[in-house]
């Protein structure tokens, strides 16, 4: 299976120094402590040729070098699913309003594509700076449970894919926004209301 | 109002905080009548599970009168005395509408961290933790309850509230533990921890038509009652060797179903593996210590059923992989459905069947509930279920 991308190009030029710093340190004092600093020195420059971190695939980070529209020069992918129990009619005209689309803070949504019950594309836009493009798709459950709701969502990445990884852990990220805007939209749809705690009792000063 | 807070490991305060307001169309208030404290409000005491916050309500067993409901509530009204189930479930998703109720796709709002844990989430829980949604409980004098329409039961002035108040959680999950066992006529059932989960388990075992009933703990208030109350057969860990115990009980074949109604912070005596087990569990390598669990499994007869009651939050080690599968065991368990069990188990309690009052042994004011988690932890004065009343 090819291997996807996970490092963008400001990555991968960090990864380049990096790794030729290290063996040219290592060349300066050859010892046992540089020349391990030389093995890792060159497993960067090899990830950085590569494109690929191994270690971060774990985190399912995945760039797109050539991305669909050209004015982001590489973007950072974000696909996620849910299955709702509601009809996909029902499903498509909720996410067909532009305010219940996944959308990054600030950004100004509008739909660029619709297929009725099938499709939606929208871009986020700031002051005419394209921030992020993405899709959703509609299709029926198998056995009469509903709606199949795919999203694929790309963004200009910032802080390259360390920032990324660290915006995950910390479970404040753009996937975390799409999963977000996906549940809501189930509990929107089945249950009528979103869950919340924002304004309950607490012992908390 | 008065509520009880958790502020990190043993440490619970009465505090005076503000009152729960309908944050949603289908929340109600209750006026807390009656509240528990439950064998796994001892994991949060104990700072065993993650996700908790200073200041958060516990709470999860309760029960009291409606005094306000969002408009969306049509099946109740201000006066009405109920019971709440643990389980915060919205009554219209995938899981609810096949009656799985504590795995309620969205009753949760912080599923995302019960996702990074256990791959996805479960329900909402009233007080219990931030990753099963961070709900305010109910050991308070107020308590805003979501999906007030699916979940609490009405129930019968002529019931007290010591023979419902149990239907929350403990009554329900006890039989839960009991129908999991799949009993059959002449079936033999082994019972982990005769705590409150533990006893009812036994009862519900008895009223499903086990033949017999094997008891296992340490606490000699706990084992007389499972003996004296419910005639179960029972085995001290600290006197003998469980295995080989139940092996002679059985016949040589081991019991058809085994409960586990311990969790993760199981004890055991002169054993290498429960040592080794604290130690992993004090150095975080492991989160959870499942003695009592993997004795069940070994214990189980071929083609058993092991049957988790007990609540586990993390990893455990050395878990007998090689015996469930050779011997063809199935393991049943999960957070309880009890939304499922609600009309059928009221009507056994008004039809006298069952009464689940036996197990309680302290009636306290909530004031008292930072002395009442020391004792109850400890097993002070014999101490197996405390009822709180504000």
């Amino acid at each position: 299976m090819p291997q996807k991308l996970n490092l963008t190009r400001a990555d991968r030029i960090g990864y380049v120094a990096g790794g030729i710093a290290l063996i040219a340190w290592a060349l300066r004092r050859p010892n046992v402590r540089t020349a391990l600093a030389a093995g890792v020195g060159g497993w960067l420059l090899y990830q950085a040729y590569t494109g690929s971190n191994p270690m971060l695939r774990s985190l399912g980070i995945h760039v797109n070098r050539e991305p669909a529209q050209p004015e982001i020069a590489e973007t950072m992918v974000v696909e996620d699913a849910i299955t709702i129990s509601r009809p996909r009619a029902e499903v498509y005209a909720f996410f067909a309003q532009p305010q219940h689309l996944p959308g990054l803070a600030d950004a100004e949504l509008d739909i660029t594509r619709s297929a009725p019950d099938e499709e939606l594309a929208w871009r986020g836009m700031r002051d005419d700076r394209l921030l992020h493009f993405g899709s959703l798709s509609f299709r029926d459950a198998p056995g009469a449970r509903g709606t199949i709701v795919a999203a694929h969502l790309e963004y200009a990445p910032s802080g390259g894919s360390l920032g990324v990884a660290l915006a995950r852990v910390m479970g404040r990220s753009p996937q975390r926004l799409v999963a977000d805007s996906l549940r809501r939209a189930r509990a929107l749809l089945e249950a009528g209301e979103v869950p919340t705690t924002n304004g309950q009792a607490t012992g908390r000063r | 109002m008065r509520a009880i807070c958790w502020h990190g490991a043993r440490d619970v305060r009465v505090e005076s905080v503000p009152e729960p307001k309908i944050l949603n169309a289908r929340d109600a208030i209750v006026r807390v009548t009656a509240s528990a404290i439950c064998g796994s409000d001892l994991h949060l005491y104990g700072g065993f599970v993650p996700g908790m916050m200073k200041g958060d309500i516990l709470g999860h067993e309760f029960m009291g009168e409606v005094v306000e409901v969002g408009p969306a509530v049509k099946t109740l009204a201000r006066g009405d005395r109920v019971v709440v189930p643990f389980p915060i479930a919205c009554g219209n998703c995938f899981f609810c509408r096949r009656e799985m109720f504590s795995l309620c796709e969205n009753s949760n709002p912080n599923a995302w961290m019960a996702e990074k844990l256990w791959g996805y989430s479960p329900c909402g829980i009233y007080g219990y933790s931030h990753l099963l949604g961070g709900y305010a409980g109910g050991q308070a004098e107020y308590v805003r309850v979501p999906f007030a329409d699916v979940g609490p039961i009405k129930v019968p002035e002529a019931l007290r509230d010591d023979q419902v108040l149990f239907l929350s959680d403990i009554l329900p999950t006890g039989y839960m533990a009991a129908e999991n066992c799949a009993i059959e006529p002449g079936d033999t059932i082994a019972v982990w921890g005769c705590g409150p989960v533990g006893l009812l388990a036994i009862a519900c075992a008895q009223l499903l038509g086990a033949a017999r009933v094997i008891a296992i703990d340490r606490f000699p208030e706990r084992l007389r009652l499972a003996a004296l109350k419910l005639g179960a057969e029972t085995i001290d860990y600290t006197e003998a060797n469980v295995l080989e115990a139940l092996k002679d009980l059985t016949g040589g074949r081991g019991p058809d179903a085994c409960i586990d109604a311990v969790g993760m912070e199981a004890h055991a005596y002169h054993s290498v593996a429960y040592a080794y087990d604290r130690v992993k569990q004090a150095m975080m390598f492991e989160s959870d210590r499942p003695v009592a669990l993997r004795e069940a499994i070994m214990a189980c007869r071929s083609g058993g059923t092991v049957s988790v009651a007990g609540v586990y939050g993390g990893l455990i080690d050395k878990f007998p992989a090689g015996a469930l599968m050779n011997r063809s065991l199935t393991i049943r368990t999960g957070q309880t459905h009890v939304q499922r069990y609600l009309r059928p188990l009221l009507a056994r309690i008004e039809n006298r069947e069952i009464d689940p009052s036996f197990i309680i042994t302290h009636r306290l004011q909530l004031e008292q509930a930072p002395s009442a988690y020391r004792m109850f932890r400890d097993k002070q004065d014999e101490c197996i279920k405390v009822v709180l009343t504000p």
